[in-house]
């Protein structure tokens, strides 16, 4: 439609989007201020807005004591983290394989994380953001793995039975996490997985394996067929031609994808909770703040709680802003 | 290749045939079907299901339209602020749902920003009760599935075509006009699939009511995961949970059926 140009409406079309951008984003504000106040503070009857903040309750919930070289640790990691950047920047100069660069990226953030249980007492909240992070990218490698075969074999494969299977992986969606938690809890019991990651992985996999299909169908489709062709008329067998031509064309679908996954596996919650005893993700985790009906003296813990939590994903979803839009986009529209 | 999807898929459907008569995981006893008549005779399993189908009915209308607005709205507007918009309104979409739910509850505790509006404005204090807790939970839901709608609804307006509505404003089509008979029935396969995603996501709430309510039966808010979990966890009735489990299933086929027949034709014409 074409922009409205009168000045009241503009006016109008403005404050309106405010109240909606209040109207989603209020709380969380409201959240991240509670968790910078003291319990005084927080539990105040009329709310503060101006108040010196605090960030005891964010060493209380992640550290067990605050060591005492602490300035020493943070300047060490923001400065591995600036040379990590920096490598990524210089990296594509030099015309490395994108592959090597992300691959040392991951394997340093990877070799961070468990080495700072060493130098610093941490506490349980740091497991479970470590227990998240091996949760949810196991969850994406094994379930891209599965989803990137079949969702291709479904776009080139236009028979009935190739939409009745595209019906069921949608209804499939929508089954209740209780069908899905309870056999699973059954089985762990039996086999003595139960409260390891690795059970959670293949649930979640398992559950989230449809929408990866579904999505990975609709990039598939946009791949011309001729592609494949050409490569199998060059001598390369159907899964070679997969492998070597179609991954590395369709390489930011799968990023999207994973990317899709990730956040629902990071938003799984009863599924998770069924399954684990102690290991949990950060989302399980957040519910021992729940605490009972009346629980004032924890808020702002509870409030730091709920920002850490919440803060990796953001982080993650803002590097990749442009996939998760794009996904929206092609998952949805083009159907 | 078809079959690595059908393996996960088979998984499932094989692990839903036996889940059927186990009352203790690790010496099962088989007493038939006695796990889903009981089930199906307890009144307040019937409670979960009506309460969870009104959510749907006034949850789903309810955030279609807000998230219609909203993006009808974004559309009209340009430039870097576009994105900032954007990025707020599609918080609740990407932070942890259950987080959602406690950032969302805590503007309702005593020290939080609308219970003090509450008392400064109104001369009232909220006070949680069953009418109360029902209606915090549409709002929040209501809430949480906006974005991902409006996300959605935004992209499809970029989608519809220029020169229908130019045609249409030199017809001497207001604006309403161009929305009712142009924008609407273009996006109309957007409403649709916004209806059937929520509706999905609906039938299986639990995060939201389990937070709002911290699971304490005075609210009788009860959605059917609730209920199940608190059968197999507070009950610790494994097979009966799981009997409600495969009870819920066929529900929500049965809600779903005429989605997927939809789904299902429009694909054929699409193939």
């Amino acid at each position: 439609m074409q922009p409205v140009k009168n000045l009241y409406g503009r006016i109008f079309i403005h404050l309106t989007l405010w109240i909606f951008v209040l109207y989603n984003s209020v709380p969380f504000f409201w959240t991240f201020l509670q968790s910078l106040k003291t319990k005084r503070q927080a539990n105040s009857r009329t709310p503060l807005f101006w108040f010196e903040p605090t960030f005891e309750n964010y060493s209380e919930l992640w550290l067990k004591k605050v060591p005492e070289n602490f300035t020493v640790i943070i300047c060490i990691l923001i400065f591995i983290l600036i040379a990590l950047f920096i490598f990524s920047l210089i990296g594509e100069k030099l015309s490395l394989s994108s592959l090597l660069i992300r691959l040392t990226i991951f394997g340093t953030i990877a070799m961070i994380l468990f080495s700072i249980p060493i130098f610093v007492k941490t506490a349980e909240f740091y497991d479970y953001f470590v227990n998240t992070m091996i949760v949810g990218f196991g969850t994406v490698i094994v379930s891209i793995g599965i989803a990137s075969l079949s969702g291709y074999a479904l776009s080139r494969y236009l028979g009935i039975a190739g939409v009745i299977l595209i019906i069921l992986a949608l209804a499939f969606r929508s089954l209740p996490r209780m069908a899905f938690g309870l056999p699973y809890f059954w089985m762990g019991q039996i086999s003595g997985l139960y409260d390891s990651n690795f059970l959670v992985i293949i649930a979640l996999a398992a559950v989230n394996q449809p929408f990866a299909i579904y999505m990975l169908r609709s990039f598939f489709k946009e791949i011309p067929r001729e592609i494949e062709e050409a490569a199998m008329v060059d001598g390369a067998s159907r899964f070679e031609a997969f492998i070597k031509v179609i991954i590395p064309i369709m390489w930011p679908g799968i990023i999207t994808t994973s990317l899709f996954t990730l956040v629902l596996v990071y938003h799984e919650f009863l599924l998770v909770r069924i399954l684990t005893l102690k290991n949990w993700t950060l989302a399980v985790a957040m519910q021992q703040y729940l605490g009972g009906i009346s629980d004032s003296g924890s808020l702002p813990l509870k409030s730091a709680a709920a920002v850490s939590a919440a803060l990796p994903l953001l982080i993650i979803i803002l590097f990749y802003q442009k996939n998760l839009i794009k996904g929206i986009t092609a998952g949805s529209v083009k159907g | 290749m078809l079959s690595l999807m059908i393996v996960p898929l088979g998984l499932a459907v094989f692990i839903g045939l036996h889940r059927v008569s186990y009352s203790t995981f690790k010496n099962p006893v088989f007493i038939g079907l006695s796990n889903y008549s009981e089930v199906l005779k307890d009144p307040s399993f019937w409670d979960a299901v009506l309460w969870n189908l009104l959510i749907i009915l006034v949850v789903v209308p309810a955030h279609i339209i807000l998230a219609f607005i909203a993006a009808l709205l974004l559309d009209q507007v340009t430039g870097r602020i576009r994105g900032f918009y954007l990025a707020a309104m599609l918080l609740p979409m990407i932070v942890v749902p259950v987080i959602g739910t406690i950032v969302f509850r805590q503007l309702f505790d005593p020290s939080g920003l609308i219970s003090w509006f509450f008392r400064v404005v109104l001369d009232e204090r909220i006070i949680f009760n069953e009418t109360s807790m029902k209606l915090l939970i549409l709002i929040h839901s209501t809430w949480i599935s906006t974005p991902f709608a409006l996300a959605i609804f935004f992209a499809g307006l970029q989608m519809v075509p220029r020169d229908l509505i130019d045609s249409a404003s030199i017809d001497g089509a207001n604006r309403i006009q161009q929305v009712r008979h142009i924008v609407i029935p273009q996006l109309r396969s957007l409403f649709l699939l916004n209806a059937i995603l929520a509706v999905m996501d609906l039938l299986r709430l639990f995060d939201n009511v389990f937070v709002l309510t911290r699971m304490n039966p005075i609210f009788h808010s009860d959605t059917m995961q609730t209920h199940l979990y608190r059968i197999a966890v507070t009950v610790k009735r494994l097979g009966k949970a799981n009997a409600g489990a495969v009870l819920t299933v066929i529900i929500i086929m049965l809600v779903l059926i005429p989605f997927l027949i939809y789904m299902y034709r429009e694909q054929m014409e699409e193939r």
